[in-house]
């Protein structure tokens, strides 16, 4: 069945640019453990409403909208067709895409096609996610009934096998330890504590602490994970000619790039160490927007990383540093705020992780940077910004944005 | 034939196209059903793996029991280190992303596949979790008892409308050749036991397994594969009306109306006139809520091979009837077809393509 099976990219499509696009607003939700105060549709218009407000535009300027959500995690189906009233969606082009942890990401990467198809001028892009209203184990449990649903184990087993490996690998011969970790995790939650916006607030934890916490998952303690949040997250994009005539700051879209990869436990040998859908993604989207030492060329960066490990992973797969390097990278602050590189001065998703609208926050946050309204979190001066997606196994998302139209 | 000076500029070619028989028990997993026709509609193209830049598919992890359940078919359609998006819609709606895709100059190539196997679960009573937790799912209702009550509201001033509904079904059945449901007659079906008053089981299109592929490409790079008897996709356009249908838009498709409408936009079609087209209606009455909604008036031809009434399945529907108007224009000059696709309840969500032949 495989034998056919051409697993490599050809070279035109890893590098092949779409119609400029840019994200002319933005806005989300506060998170939190459970906001038991809004419905889901509620969630989602609280994040509309800051984007258009940011955008300066009106509902009806929308042309098109677009929901990342898992419904599953709800327990739905269809969850955009009782939600999309909350983004003024009714009598418009609506849909959703859901492809796990990648889905806020690719949703925008759908919004940044739209807007570049001439077809629309104005697309809205939205996620959200209430895990308080359903139970995500149970939802991300729901894999393969033949051949992994036996010993599906959600989220943190499935990081607790690849980290494993990564960590059997790296910390014996490279050097990265638990307590690079535990310095990744005191990067995030202290980051989180000047974004309102942030579900954990921990502005004063520290490297023992993370290490004294519970260990869920042999090498994973509980501070080393992502939590789950309640959540919404919206960006506005808009066609190269719309976003030119506003003669307005924006975010343009330099690259964008998604892989996918095997989606069974037992053809993800050592996936952490070998993080080859993100390597193939950043390559792409690095070409399409001539990154060549992306330690260099970026200013800032929101990555998608549920576990602490991961991070140290995608420093690697991100070319922030060479393999094995990744500890050196977080003891030398390169990554911290006032580092070389500042990596999620929004505390990232192991501060806020409303699944569905995770990604969508990311680009929210990158593109806040470039228009230099991130306020407390504001990295000085930031003109290219990337933004990544993770999910499923192994799926990942890549997206470059620069202050100047490409 | 649609006039020189109407003929639109073609958003995207079809290069290929494959589904599988539909019946109510395909005793294949989800990823044997999809391979099957991703390997039909890639020899259908003459195209290999790696002739795909993209993958786009449409699924439903409620319908599946799966959580992302795009995860199940990754390999079988070769989206292994390649870009995939999933649309959790009708398949059409995914073939609409994808034009969206190409025209943005993102890739050159897309295959798009769908699949649903409504025999691994009660599939109506999956669909009462597509309703608002809040208002609506309270109720019990599902897609089958919201179509019930659309047709009540449209049978209600309307003395005929239940006999004329067996009509259509026992025509559409009469039609039908290769699927689940084969000929039936008006008494048979007006015989048939009530499922959701005033619609009886025989008027409903039978719901099972199946999977379709579509693989679309630029018009403008020159493809090898792509001759003049090609079909191209002329329009698109999607909606999604209000969910709480009560409200207004039961007995009136206005989101097909809208959804239509900016398809012929982009098609450049001022008179809506086909040689082909096909219906996404489970349900008689539905046939009346879309002939009125598209405008083609009550007296043009539609759904030749019998529409879903001879069987669908889940999700495919839009997909395999934009399968069924490509292979109806192919090798036909200066034609016109239009496929169409449903998501939600009592047509929340609609999409519609526009097809032609230059």
């Amino acid at each position: 069945m495989t034998s056919k099976m051409t697993p490599e990219t050809t070279p035109e499509t890893t590098s092949r640019a779409m119609t400029p696009v840019a994200i002319i607003g933005s806005g989300q939700t506060n998170h939190a453990k459970e906001r038991s105060d809004v419905s889901q549709p509620e969630l989602v218009r609280e994040a509309v409403d800051a984007a258009l407000q940011d955008a300066e535009i009106l509902p009806e300027d929308i042309d098109a909208v677009i929901f990342s959500n898992m419904e599953l995690f709800e327990g739905r189906a269809f969850p955009e067709l009782w939600v999309a009233e909350g983004a003024y969606g009714n009598g418009k082009p609506v849909f959703k895409v859901a492809t796990g942890g990648t889905s806020g990401t690719s949703a925008c990467i759908a919004g940044f096609h739209q807007a570049g198809s001439g077809i629309f001028d104005t697309v809205l892009v939205v996620g959200f996610e209430k895990h308080s209203e359903g139970h995500t184990q149970t939802g991300m449990a729901l894999v393969d009934p033949f051949w992994d649903r036996s010993v599906a184990s959600g989220a943190l087993g499935n990081f607790a096998l690849s980290i494993s490996q990564y960590v059997s690998e790296y910390m014996a011969g490279r050097g990265v330890t638990e307590e690079h970790a535990a310095q990744v995790a005191v990067k995030a939650r202290r980051n989180a504590a000047n974004n309102p916006h942030a579900h954990l607030q921990m502005p004063d934890l520290t490297v023992d602490e993370v290490l004294a916490s519970r260990m869920l998952a042999e090498p994973l303690h509980l501070l080393d994970m992502c939590p789950q949040s309640d959540g919404a997250a919206a960006i506005v994009v808009a066609s190269r000619d719309t976003a030119r005539k506003r003669g307005k700051a924006a975010a343009w879209v330099h690259g964008a790039a998604t892989r996918h990869d095997q989606p069974y436990l037992g053809d993800l040998d050592r996936r952490l160490v070998t993080t080859r859908a993100q390597r193939s993604a950043a390559a792409s989207a690095y070409a399409q927007a001539g990154i060549t030492k992306p330690l260099r060329d970026l200013d800032v960066a929101e990555i998608y990383e549920p576990a602490t490990y991961a991070e140290l992973a995608w420093y690697e797969a991100l070319g922030f540093c060479e393999d094995g390097q990744a500890g050196r990278l977080i003891d030398d602050g390169i990554t911290q705020m006032d580092g070389e590189l500042p990596v999620n001065p929004s505390g990232g998703v192991l501060s806020t992780n409303p699944v569905g609208a995770s990604g969508v926050i990311r680009v929210v946050e990158a593109s806040t940077q470039l228009l230099g309204r991130a306020e407390r979190r504001q990295v000085d001066g930031a003109r290219t910004a990337l933004a990544t997606g993770y999910g499923v196994y192994a799926w990942s998302d890549v997206i470059v944005l620069r202050s100047e139209m490409p | 034939m649609v006039p020189p000076d109407e003929r639109s500029r073609a958003l995207v070619s079809v290069l290929g196209t494959a589904e599988t028989k539909v019946t109510f028990e395909d005793p294949r997993s989800i990823p044997e059903m999809v391979l099957a026709v991703v390997e039909a509609a890639l020899e259908d193209a003459a195209l290999g793996w790696h002739d795909i830049d993209a993958v786009v598919t449409a699924s439903v992890d409620l319908f599946d029991g799966l959580t992302a359940s795009s995860i199940a078919v990754t390999e079988v359609v070769g989206a292994v280190m390649k870009p995939e998006t999933r649309i959790a819609a009708d398949g059409l709606a995914a073939a609409v992303h994808a034009v969206h895709q190409i025209m943005a100059g993102a890739y050159r190539r897309i295959l798009v596949v769908a699949h649903g196997k409504a025999s691994m679960a009660p599939y109506w009573d999956l669909t009462a979790w597509a309703m608002d937790p809040i208002f609506l799912q309270p109720l019990g209702v599902n897609f089958l008892t919201f179509a019930g009550l659309q047709a009540a509201m449209l049978a209600r001033h309307d003395p005929h409308a239940v006999s004329r509904w067996a009509t259509t079904a026992a025509l559409r059945r009469s039609a039908a050749t290769g699927g689940i449901a084969g000929p039936i007659s008006v008494d048979r079906v007006m015989a048939s036991p009530v499922v959701a008053s005033p619609l009886r089981a025989g008027m409903c299109a039978p719901v099972g397994d199946g999977a379709c592929a579509v693989i679309l490409g630029d018009p403008n790079i020159g493809d090898r594969n792509l001759g003049e008897e090609d079909v191209r996709i002329a329009g698109i356009g999607h909606d999604v009306g209000p969910h709480h249908l009560m409200i207004g838009e039961l007995t009136d498709w206005a989101g097909l109306r809208r959804a239509s409408q900016r398809a012929y936009t982009l098609a450049g079609v001022t008179k809506p006139t086909f040689a082909i087209v096909e219906p996404s209606c489970l349900f008689p009455h539905e046939e009346e809520l879309f002939v009125e909604a598209v405008g083609i008036g009550t007296t043009a031809p539609h759904s030749p091979g019998g529409g879903l009434f001879a069987g669908t399945a889940p999700v495919i529907s839009g997909l395999s009837r934009l399968l069924r108007v490509v292979r109806a224009l192919k090798g036909r000059t200066g034609e016109r077809g239009l496929a169409h696709g449903t998501w939600g309840p009592a047509g929340q969500g609609q999409v519609v393509v526009v097809a032609e032949t230059p």
